[in-house]
């Protein structure tokens, strides 16, 4: 069992808020990916629940029993630091095996679970080496070797892939979640990639300055990022974002802005707005100005082009803004030519400009239901 | 189509080698002395006052002298150094050196240990009251020291046998006079000693011990299988320092409480040294006897460092 819940939890270094008002329940078996940039309370977030570091207010539920001042041993949680925290003087089958030593097993059964976790994490060979000997990527696993030997009710693992190659990473990840299915333990994962996160995680919260500013599955998040910092943060490139203004204009409700023009829905009562329009690069694409008319319009001039590999990546402006357009290899663009770019209808997303909350449509009632945007 | 396939050319391995010019000569040597010139001072002090007593010493073991300048220096090889090793009292002195080190360890390895591993959780104001406390010791000058011992040490009077309910006559009788020598030594370095384990405790990252702690190890696991091995490069330190300052360390006292006695019980190897120089004026005898100890105590020496490189284990 380990369902965590997190109360109105805040954790300040003087003036300084790392951690602001969290509420969060984790349940159990949930691998759960705390996500944002460098910074935004992470690793304190993940303290905090360890119980390494005492919050300034709120609590901590372990199984809905009021954890938020006992002692981390009594948690029974286990946890990859971000600096490893591998003990310097003892060989990587001691630093592994170690929780086990501490709960006085049979030194014959710590040897035999280190060497399934050492073959697990391809560690086979180190096993005798000592911390300094190993490279960062080696010396991670160790540390996440440290941490999945023992049964314990939660894993927090804070950023545990990040040093490792590309190729590694990969193969981690796809052990992590066979480890997590067959295990059906809670995880608490901390990454500031979202690959990972998208990948890895069954829910994504997203964190900016202490604060939750999204929790959802990686679909919720990514398809409808509930605002403008999330949209930023996510797809790469990530989301276009473009000051513009909802208007009602000839029966129609519309998104305007110097270069664009987006069509939605008939309609003429809505009240004008300024809104920020995203739209992700992908869903871009080319178009000659002379489409059917209605369909959403962004008129502009190619900057650059970049190689992606598999893909290309054309910087234009539309008017003051930047827009970037992501398509197939070529995209048979250069710089300074004048491009039209078009989109469906449904991969448009509004956010509010001042609070950067994202906007849905509600329908009136008596009135034909628009086809919203958004499902 | 007719045609045929064409290997894509590789990259031609360079066959020129351009040499980058060297800085002038002048420039380099310039560079290269420069530490030295800085090194100049330290080392010319360490060989006006140390190296070149030393080479004195080396000279003087060779000759018999009284230390009289009228007197003529008599040439007699390595004749001071067979006196020496036959001679019973350096055995009983070394014997009582070494026994008196290893019970000084007490002082600067163990009750430091102990009382930092203890005080550790004490922060802020708290910290540095103690610290200033436990420190004082240390900056009482060992003659005064001993002169304030030896009157509470005094059989009728004294403060300690009061406390103690007992009638010891602590400078006179052996066993007593050799742990009042050591006690007391202890007392002026346990102060520094516990300072020196609590920044050796300061400086092991705290992370260990969170990761030990979530590990569900208890504290006695943690001390013993974390904080101590990290901490044994700084305990081989201090004993290092024991071994090679306890005979200088306990000399005022002996000089001040108990010139050596009880019947030579507490005469350690520098007060036998001192003896024979500078109350037997048996100069020869007395530098055959220092150079010795210097040969030994820096054998002693380059061994504990040896250990302590061995013991000292970097992250990453
Ligand atoms: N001990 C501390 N004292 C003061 N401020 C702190 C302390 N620990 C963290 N902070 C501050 O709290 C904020 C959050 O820090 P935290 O380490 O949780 O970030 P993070 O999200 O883990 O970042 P990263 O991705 O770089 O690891 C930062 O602004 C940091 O400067
Ligand atoms: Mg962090």
């Amino acid at each position: 069992m380990g369902r965590i819940v997190l109360d109105g939890l805040t954790k300040q270094y003087g003036d300084v808020v790392a951690v602001d008002g969290i509420d969060l329940d984790i349940a159990d078996g949930e691998f759960l990916v705390l996500l944002g940039p460098s910074g935004c309370g992470k690793s304190t977030l993940l303290r905090l629940i360890a119980g390494l570091i005492q919050p300034s207010g709120g609590r901590v539920l372990l199984d809905d029993e009021d954890i938020t001042y006992a002692p981390p041993a009594r948690r029974d949680l286990a946890m990859v630091f971000q600096s490893y925290a591998l003990y310097p003087h003892l060989t990587v089958a001691r630093n592994i095996g170690f929780p086990l030593r501490a709960a006085r097993m049979p030194r014959a059964r710590i040897r035999q679970r280190v060497e399934e976790v050492a073959a697990l994490l391809e560690l086979d060979g180190l096993l005798e080496r000592r911390p300094r000997e190993l490279s960062g990527g080696q010396r991670q696993r160790v540390a996440v070797g440290r941490a999945i030997i023992r049964d314990p009710r939660a894993f927090l693992m804070d950023e545990p892939l990040s040093n490792l190659d590309a190729k590694l990473r990969q193969a981690t990840r796809a052990q992590f979640r066979t480890l997590h299915e067959t295990l059906g333990a809670t995880v608490v994962y901390v990454t500031h990639d979202q690959v990972e996160a998208l990948s890895l995680a069954t829910r994504i919260a997203m964190l900016d300055g202490g604060r939750l500013e999204q929790v959802g599955t990686p679909t919720e998040v990514f398809d409808e990022p509930a605002s403008v910092f999330v949209a930023g943060f996510l797809g790469s490139p990530p989301m276009n974002l473009l000051p513009a203004r909802v208007e009602g204009h000839d029966g129609r409700v519309r998104v305007v802005a110097q270069g664009v023009e987006v069509d939605l829905w008939p309609g003429e009562e809505v009240e004008s707005r300024d809104v920020i329009l995203g739209i992700r690069p992908e869903h871009l694409r080319q178009t000659d100005s002379a489409g059917p008319v209605g369909t959403p319009v962004l008129r502009g001039e190619v900057q650059a082009v970049e190689n992606l590999g598999a893909e290309e990546s054309a910087q234009c402006t539309v008017g003051g803004a930047v827009v970037q357009f992501r398509g197939a290899r070529p995209l048979g663009l250069a710089a300074g030519q004048p491009v039209v770019l078009t989109t469906a209808r449904d991969h448009i997303h509004l956010f509010d400009r001042s609070s950067g909350r994202r906007l849905a449509w509600q329908a009136r009632q008596n009135q034909p239901t628009p086809v919203a945007p958004h499902r | 189509m007719s045609g045929t396939f064409v290997e894509v050319a590789a990259i031609p391995r360079a066959t020129t080698v351009a040499t980058a010019r060297r800085p002038p000569f002048a420039r380099r040597a310039a560079r290269g002395v420069t530490p030295y010139l800085f090194l100049l001072p330290a080392v010319g002090c360490l060989a006006v006052w140390t190296y070149r007593p030393l080479a004195a010493a080396l000279n003087l073991s060779f000759f018999s002298w009284n230390l009289l300048p009228t007197t003529p220096k008599e040439y007699v090889g390595l004749d001071n150094y067979h006196r020496l090793l036959d001679l019973p009292e350096l055995r009983t002195a070394l014997w009582i050196t070494a026994m008196m080190t290893l019970a000084l360890m007490l002082f600067t390895v163990v009750l430091p240990t102990i009382v930092a591993l203890w005080t550790s959780a004490i922060g802020g104001r708290g910290r540095t009251v103690y610290s200033a406390l436990i420190f004082a010791p240390v900056l009482v000058p060992p003659v005064a020291g001993a002169a304030l011992w030896q009157w509470m040490l005094d059989p009728h009077s004294g403060a300690v046998d009061k406390v103690l309910g007992a009638e010891i006559n602590w400078i006179h009788e052996t066993r007593p006079a050799q742990i009042a020598i050591v006690v007391i030594t202890g007392w002026h370095l346990l102060g520094f000693a516990v300072l020196v384990v609590s920044a050796g405790l300061a400086g092991i990252d705290e992370e260990y011990r969170n990761a030990a702690v979530l590990d569900r190890a208890s504290r006695w696991q943690i001390t013993r299988w974390i904080t101590l091995p990290l901490l044994s490069p700084t305990l081989v330190f201090l004993a290092l320092m024991t071994i090679l300052m306890s005979g200088t360390l306990t000399f005022p006292l002996i000089d001040t409480l108990t010139q050596g006695g009880p019947d030579s019980q507490t005469t350690n190897v520098y007060y036998l040294l001192w003896e024979y120089g500078f109350q037997n004026f048996d100069t020869g005898f007395a530098s055959a006897a220092g150079l010795l100890f210097f040969v030994a105590f820096g054998v002693i020496a380059v061994g504990l460092i040896r250990l302590s490189d061995r013991l000292t284990f970097h992250d990453s």
